[in-house]
């Protein structure tokens, strides 16, 4: 299996060690992972803000990078329902688009649903020991139905206790621009979600998109937490105590 | 142009090309959704979600046994053994029961109204009630305490079959169809759900023929 | 009603320091979140029932002509006068000529979102007219001189000891804060009201076009009593309610209590045909349904159209973590929440709004428990792309679309960018892991610190070497 790896314009420039997190997880699931390294970002901010001919620019470029993949893996349920719900409505109005954007949409993934229905990874190369707790991201719970499949991994790594807070379907509050834009309540919604964070003791914070784990984790310092740790589902899952070097 | 000549106007120039509905045909067919599983037992489910919704239920094999039936739930919460009633209902022995009972629409100040129904819905435990000359809404809504006497043998399923008895009995429906789950309630305070806000504080129904109306 | 949406973000951040507001809203949670579930819980084909509730709306507004005049046809042949009125003001003068003409004085009003919509109680106030709401949370904003801040709890808002303080203000009676006789003394005070009206006004959950009847949902009884007892009966309507059956109207009522407040059916389902006959016991002389346009029927034919399924259940605002936060009244117009921002740029302008649309993180959960499908956050979306074709974004933001759309397009230009953006956070950073400040991002960093980036790109480090 050719799987082409969308690392995602947060993970490239703030957090890459999630990029190497997904790529140590790809591997240990027997597949050729390949990056095409002129991708940059999946156009979802300008297709969220209603400037769809910016959008559509940038999905062009990511249908050109991944056309040649078996499938398009991405460690973000954001991006990855980017690519795989939306842009079959972005380019509707182009039939001349449509096979390719079907082609690209069908074998796109979201990281965890791919380890798990997919690639059928048995065993994830990370170590991992101490309680966490798990958010779920709204775009890949509710786009592309990412909810068993991170837990059925962690269940898979002896040293997790897992700790479910309290509404953790509800929206963090990032929202992409929202975050900056109407910033006061994009807070109060990450305030909540701290909350209920605090209330499991978990001494970690797991999620499968950076946009909520840069909001999470931006809040919990400004509170004054600078205990709780604040890590992406790949790094769990395929580093030693969440560090992937 | 009117404004009625403007909306119709409006509306079909928007509307997508394709076949036009045929209204009449959808109307006369008039097809039913998804209907939720029920219990075989209508009457134990009847009785079920009656209580659920907070109304009273008692049942009485025949209708001569109604009378006492009411005076009982009266007297036990000491309400007034004065009440309004239906015509259909007047021929009943209140009196021997202790019951003034007046056949009349009812005034702001009646306490107790006591009326039949025209079938009890058993998937959610309602009454539903037709408006007429001798079927007053008023008995059911103004009073504090609401009697309402239902025949066994109305009570059907769901609200579907409860407008296809009416398509039976009816030609147009009459002015009003009431359908009534329990006593009167509000949440808008606090989103704490109170009985008794504009109309009745508490609902008896009696099912009448030999069965049982309350679960057992 | 008076249009504030422009204030969005300034009654948002002070909503949001409300204390006894937040307290307030907690209440969301419990009764209606939690309570829909149950309630749901309880429908074993759900999902069935849901598919078909929107199938049956969307049969009618794509028909939406034929089945208002199978109506019209089928209410007038029962003695109903039905009015077309295409704005606000015209629903206005022809409730003010109905009570002119049949020399109404006194009216009591059962809830009815549309009637806000035209500011009817002060155009009707303003020509002498007395009108008493009787839904307990409109009469409460009618003492308060208050908007509803939810279209199904109007006074979610508020807090008992809120309404304890207004009634003893225009009741002249003792204080009490217990809810049981808060709402005994409304029903003392109301009930000759009632008795002494000339004229009801309604709204409707549905028309429904096999019969030409108006259907009313309540639990408090008001319905029932502001539409049987006054001689005068007007009930207001979106033309968007028609219901082609008596079965899609049960199909309908399956979904709306329990998508509403958790019950499997409201108090009171009414169904109203016609005027008073003959020998009927009781009932409205005088029956009139006014069908109101007011920017309805410009939304059919448009991808906003799936707006008109809705059946004001509130079901989206309820689950709504932006509404859930900062409450109703920020919306500033009558329907607030996921629905509210479709709907008020719909009806009162874009460019009178331009917030709504774009104060959601897009979650979905709206779309989620919507009863009728509506693909809440896709209208939305539509409506942003609106704003940038009409050009009513701020050009700084149009800019840096832009920007970041070109850069991403050129590799190698947007390496060096982030390579020099890595640099300037750093430098912000000044060596710690996290930044407190940055110039243009205050609405993140006012409350959030923002994690410093590692150093070198992902890209970087791959091509440089690193495999794992």
């Amino acid at each position: 299996m050719r799987v082409g790896l969308f690392v995602t314009c947060l993970v490239d420039l703030i957090r890459p060690s999630i990029g190497f997190a997904a790529l140590r997880l790809l591997r240990a699931a027997g597949c050729e992972a390949v990056v095409p390294v002129t991708q940059t970002c999946c156009g979802q901010p300008g297709y969220n803000s209603g400037d769809r001919t910016a959008a559509k620019a940038l999905a062009r470029k990511v249908l050109k990078e991944f056309d040649g993949c078996d499938y398009v893996v991405v460690p973000s349920g954001s991006c990855g329902g980017m690519i795989r719900v939306h842009y079959p409505a972005l380019f509707a109005d182009e039939p001349e688009m449509r096979e390719t954007v079907q082609r690209v949409a069908k074998r796109t993934y979201e990281l965890t649903d791919f380890l798990t229905n997919v690639a059928k990874l048995e065993t994830p190369p990370g170590h991992y020991s101490g309680s966490l707790t798990y958010h779920d991201s709204c775009s890949g719970l509710r786009e592309l139905g990412v909810q068993a499949q991170p837990r059925a991994l962690l269940a898979k790594l002896p040293g997790v206790k897992l700790a479910e807070m309290r509404e953790s379907a509800t929206c963090c509050g990032f929202g992409g621009t929202f975050s900056v834009k109407f910033g006061d309540i994009s807070a109060r919604m990450a305030n909540n979600k701290c909350e209920h964070i605090a209330r499991t003791g978990a001494g970690a914070i797991v999620a499968g998109d950076l946009g909520c784990l840069l909001n999470i984790e931006g809040r919990l310092r400004r509170r004054g937490d600078l205990q709780t740790r604040v890590l992406h589902i790949a790094e769990v899952l395929a580093g030693k105590d969440g560090v992937c070097k | 142009m009117s404004a009625r000549e403007n909306i119709l106007a409006r509306i079909a120039q928007a509307r997508s090309p394709g076949a036009p509905v045929d209204v009449d045909e959808v109307i006369h067919r008039h097809p039913r959704g998804p209907i939720p599983p029920l219990e075989k037992n209508l009457l134990q489910r009847f009785g079920e979600q009656a209580t659920r919704l907070a109304s009273d239920a008692a049942d009485a094999a025949t209708m001569g046994e109604v009378p006492n039936l009411v005076a009982a739930y009266l007297r036990a919460r000491h309400l007034p053994m004065q009440a309004i009633c239906w015509p259909a209902l007047a021929a009943l022995d209140w009196r021997a029961a202790g019951i003034e009972a007046q056949v009349r629409a009812a005034r702001g100040e009646d306490m107790v109204g006591i009326t039949g129904a025209f079938a009890g819905i058993a998937e959610t435990g309602t009454l539903m009630l037709l408006s007429g000359p001798q079927t007053p809404a008023t008995v059911s809504l103004l009073p504090e305490t609401h009697i309402a006497i239902v025949e066994k043998t109305r009570i059907v399923a769901t609200m579907e079959d409860a407008w296809d008895r009416l398509r039976a009995e009816y030609v147009t429906p009459p002015r009003a169809v009431n359908f009534v789950s329990g006593p009167s309630r509000t949440a808008d305070v606090e989103q704490t759900v109170t009985l008794g806000a504009h109309g009745p504080y508490r609902v008896l129904i009696i099912v009448v023929g030999d069965g049982q109306a309350r679960p057992t | 009603m008076q249009v504030a949406a422009m204030h969005f973000k300034r009654k948002a951040a002070e909503n949001l320091g409300n204390e006894k507001l937040q307290r307030a809203l907690e209440k969301l949670q419990t009764k209606f979140v939690d309570g829909r579930a149950a309630a749901i819980a309880e429908l074993p084909n759900f999902e069935d029932i849901r598919d078909a509730a929107a199938e049956i709306r969307e049969r009618a507004i794509s028909n939406l002509d034929r089945y208002l005049l199978r109506f019209e046809r089928e209410a007038t042949a029962r003695g109903a006068v039905v009015h077309w009125a295409e704005t606000a003001e015209d629903v206005n003068r022809i409730v003010a000529e109905i009570a002119a003409k049949h020399g109404v004085q006194r009216i009591v009003k059962s809830k009815s979102m549309v009637s806000e919509e035209c500011g009817l109680n002060d155009a009707l106030e303003a020509r002498g007219l007395s009108v008493l709401e009787t839904d307990l949370g409109e009469y409460i904003l009618q003492l308060a001189h208050e908007p509803p801040s939810h279209i199904v709890a109007p006074v979610v808002h508020k807090t008992k000891e809120d309404i304890a303080d207004l009634f003893e203000d225009k009741h002249h009676r003792p204080r009490t804060t217990q809810i049981a006789e808060l709402c005994r003394e409304a029903r003392e005070i109301l009930r000759p009201g009632f008795l002494a009206a000339d004229m009801g006004i309604s709204g409707a959950n549905f028309i429904i076009a096999e019969t030409g009847s108006v259907l009313i949902v309540t639990n408090e009884g008001n319905g029932r009593l502001s539409t049987t007892l006054p001689r005068v009966h007007v009930a207001v309507t979106g033309i968007e309610k028609v219901v082609p059956t008596l079965e899609d109207v049960s199909t309908l009522l399956r979904l709306l209590p329990r998508s509403a407040t958790g019950q499997s059916i409201t108090n009171y389902v009414s169904v109203l045909t016609g005027t008073k006959g003959g020998d009927d016991a009781d009932g409205a002389e005088h029956f009139h349904i006014i069908l109101l346009d007011n920017g309805r029927s410009r939304l059919l034919g448009t991808e906003l159209q799936p707006i008109l399924r809705c059946i004001r259940c509130g079901a989206c605002m309820n689950h709504c973590p932006v509404y859930q936060n900062i409450g109703g009244h920020a919306y500033g117009w009558v329907y607030p929440g996921p629905m509210g921002s479709v709907l008020t740029p719909s009806f009162v302008g874009l460019a009178n709004a331009l917030d709504l649309p774009n104060a959601s993180t897009f979650c979905g959960q709206c779309a989620v428990v919507c009863p009728v499908k509506i693909p809440l956050p896709d209208l939305m979306r539509d409506l942003r792309n609106r704003q940038v074709e009409r050009h009513l974004r701020p050009w700084q933001e149009r800019a840096a679309l832009r920007v970041w759309s070109w850069l991403a397009q050129r590799p190698a230009l947007y390496a060096l960018g982030a390579r020099i953006a890595a640099r300037l956070l750093r430098l912000f950073a000044g060596g710690k892991k996290r930044l407190r400040h940055l110039p243009g991002a205050s609405g993140w960093t006012n409350e959030r610190d923002i994690p410093a980036p590692a150093g070198r790109t992902f890209r970087d480090l791959y091509r440089s070497g690193r495999h794992t």
